[in-house]
């Protein structure tokens, strides 16, 4: 395999100014592969834009080394580095029109003239775009610019992309559209991006694959699939998606399978990690509101007689309709209460459920899993 | 009917004030100068008929060499500020410290508490054929015998950029603490070293500031008169002594009206270059 990007045990102390040793990037590691769509997502604050700019050679880690394409970065300048920055306010010349930014690193690289031209052009048709070359950015709109700020870093062919939150300034509705669209345009060109944002949606819809971050440090690298059916802990099952977080005590495990005590008389089975740090004790299992269904007591359930089903009783808390779904909050065995989202569709029966009365929520084997905290 | 956003006729009225001032303390004695600078030269130096040239003829005659002098002088000024003050600015302006910052503005801007007559006085005796700096150099015996410092034109150039340096650096500063590093970033992040990321980004987009020094160095210095005179000797005589002298006891008010004519095309050129690079370009951004 063959990796365009590694950070091995990558630290970032900031030392100047009031705030002495802020640890920005907290010992991270990463692999990333070629022609990969890498989303670096967290929290404002937790390190992503500080990641990035090392990787672009604006910042020197403090300890660990970074490689690109297995070269030491550590003596290389930016401009000696094969990667190219969309900014996060994209950062394009205000002096110079659209057509003089695009052309602006390619001069650099010594091309000029008609040549550099074409490219220029090319790459702005590549964002569809190419009617605003003589243009200045301030007299674009936001998502113009962005694309120029796209085009202005393509047009460079670099081995890998760098993408600060490039739509954080667009509206909802163009932020749909850019995803799309960049995410066609990796495709296209072929090149590896490593892409930072806040927004777990974007991270999901986008990548290939997801690293979070949390306080300078990567908690979790994996498919979105991977990250949303496998939170390997409750920040990351919190920050991507909703998740209900059920505690209880794990009291045995076989094959895979742990059985967890709720309540005195409620054990369920969940889904054990290979290699789960704990064969006893304290636990929490988090599932996806959306994996759970939810019947009135006493109706004869069509799952009954399945296995790998669990069914619980509980009582209604709450329902609250919200176009899409109706989201209910149900108290189960062991003082737990767990959001149940079921979607608002016509062509099965739907139920009338009133508050306080008894439930049944049952969840499969296969929605579970389990934290160690 | 909202005088904050009218664009009719009574927005026109807020100005009223300032047209009147500038009709009757600028526009005036301006267009009388230029009057006065094509009549002859009466009794006790006042003007009267007929129409001549004669003053431009001498202006561009033999008071060329002081209108070239002045404009050298000027030049030479306004660039041995900037080379000064475009490096100090940038230092001053990207300290991190903002104590440290505004320390150096306020060095920077200390000689404007005395008056500029007495520090102008204080060249004389630096300079001086027994002032500070030969008496320096003699007794380290550099020099066998005094240097003649005072009364050249390097003296009216010393005084000059003493004088208005202050000028150059606090709108260079003012550019440099408005321009935003992420450009530098981008600019190396295409590809750009040190030396072309100046020359292409940062600098261009402190251009506004360094016209700005320049004017305001420049347009002072080619009037200057009080300088040139403490300092300047004949040699460093500069359009403004020369002017100043016509208006005095048996001057020439015509001649000394055209020489003021011509100096302020020249001032007028270099706002033209001012107006055309600085504040195009700030529009355009
Ligand atoms: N130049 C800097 N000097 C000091 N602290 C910094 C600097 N840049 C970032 N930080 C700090 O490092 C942490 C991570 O910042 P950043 O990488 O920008 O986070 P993110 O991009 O995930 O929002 C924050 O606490 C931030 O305040
Ligand atoms: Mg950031």
């Amino acid at each position: 395999m063959a990796y365009d990007i590694r950070l091995k045990n990558v630290v970032k102390v900031f030392s100047s100014g009031k705030h002495k040793g802020v640890v920005a990037v907290d010992n991270v590691s990463l692999d990333i592969e070629d022609g990969e769509f890498f989303a670096l997502l967290g929290p404002s604050g937790c390190g992503k834009t500080t990641t990035l700019r090392m990787i672009a050679g604006f910042e020197q880690p403090t300890e660990g080394s970074i490689l690109i394409r297995d070269e030491p970065m550590e003596h290389v300048p930016p401009f000696h580095r094969p990667v190219n920055t969309v900014f996060q306010d994209y950062a394009l010349f205000p002096h110079m029109t659209v057509l003089q930014n695009i052309m602006f690193g390619l001069k650099m690289e010594g091309l000029s003239g008609d040549a550099a031209k074409q490219r220029a052009y090319e790459a702005l048709e590549l964002v569809r775009l190419p009617e605003v070359a003589n243009r200045r950015p301030s007299q674009m709109s936001g998502g113009q610019q962005q694309r120029v700020a796209l085009a202005r870093a393509l047009v460079k062919r670099p081995a890998v992309l760098l993408l600060d939150e490039p739509l954080g300034a667009l509206d909802l509705k163009l932020r749909k559209q850019m995803q799309y669209e960049l995410k066609s345009m990796q495709q296209q060109v072929g090149i590896t991006f490593i892409y930072v944002t806040h927004d777990q949606e974007e991270a999901m819809t986008m990548a290939d694959r997801i690293a979070v971050m949390s306080e300078g440090r990567v908690l979790q690298v994996g498919s979105p699939r991977d990250i949303y059916e496998q939170p390997q802990s409750r920040f990351v099952a919190d920050f991507i998606g909703e998740t209900n977080f059920i505690s209880g005590t794990l009291e045995s495990h076989d094959n895979g399978v742990g059985h967890v005590r709720l309540a005195q008389d409620t054990v369920v089975d969940v889904q054990m990690p290979k290699n789960f740090s704990l064969s006893s004790g304290a636990v929490t299992i988090p599932i996806r509101p959306e994996r759970i269904g939810l019947l009135p007591n006493g109706n004869d359930s069509p799952f009954h007689n399945m296995e790998d089903i669990t069914i619980l009783t509980g009582h209604l808390l709450d329902s609250q309709y919200i176009g899409t779904d109706t989201r209910y909050t149900v108290k189960i065995p062991g003082d737990n209460e767990i959001v149940v989202r079921i979607q608002n569709v016509d062509y099965l029966e739907t139920v009338d459920f009133e508050i306080g009365q008894e439930v049944q929520v049952f969840w499969s084997l296969k929605s579970t899993h389990v934290l160690d905290h | 009917m909202n005088w904050f956003k009218s664009q009719d006729g009574r927005g026109f009225l807020l100005a009223l004030p300032a047209i009147f001032w500038l009709g009757v303390f600028f526009i005036l004695p301006l267009f009388t100068i230029v009057v006065i600078s094509f009549m002859s030269r009466g009794a006790g130096g006042v003007a009267e008929l007929p129409y001549t040239l004669a003053h431009y003829d001498r202006t561009f005659g033999v008071f060329s060499v002081i209108l070239i002098r002045s404009i050298r002088i000027a030049s030479i000024t306004t660039i041995v500020c900037l080379f000064i003050g475009y490096p100090l600015a940038f230092f001053i302006s990207t300290r991190k410290n903002r104590n440290f910052q505004n320390l150096c503005l306020f060095f920077i801007i200390l000689p404007f508490w005395t008056n500029f007559l007495v520090r102008t006085y204080a060249w004389r005796i630096l300079l001086g054929d027994a002032g500070t700096i030969n008496a320096i150099l003699l007794s380290w015996g550099w020099i066998e015998e005094p240097l003649r410092l005072l009364n050249t034109e390097f003296a009216v150039l010393v005084g000059l950029i003493y004088g208005f340096f202050p000028f150059m650096v606090l709108p260079i500063y003012a550019s440099i603490e408005r321009f935003d590093f992420k450009f530098v970033d981008a600019a190396h992040d295409l590809g750009a070293n040190d030396w072309t990321t100046f020359w292409r980004v940062v600098f261009p987009m402190t251009l506004p500031g360094v016209l700005a020094g320049s004017a305001l160095v420049f347009i002072p210095s080619v009037g200057a008169f009080i300088t040139p005179d403490l300092l300047g000797g004949t040699r460093g005589l500069m359009i403004g002594n020369l002017i100043s002298r016509q208006f005095g006891g048996s001057g020439n008010m015509p001649l000394g009206s055209a020489l003021s004519v011509v100096m302020m095309a020249v001032v007028l050129l270099t706002l033209l270059v001012y107006v055309r690079f600085g504040i195009n370009r700030e529009g355009d951004d």
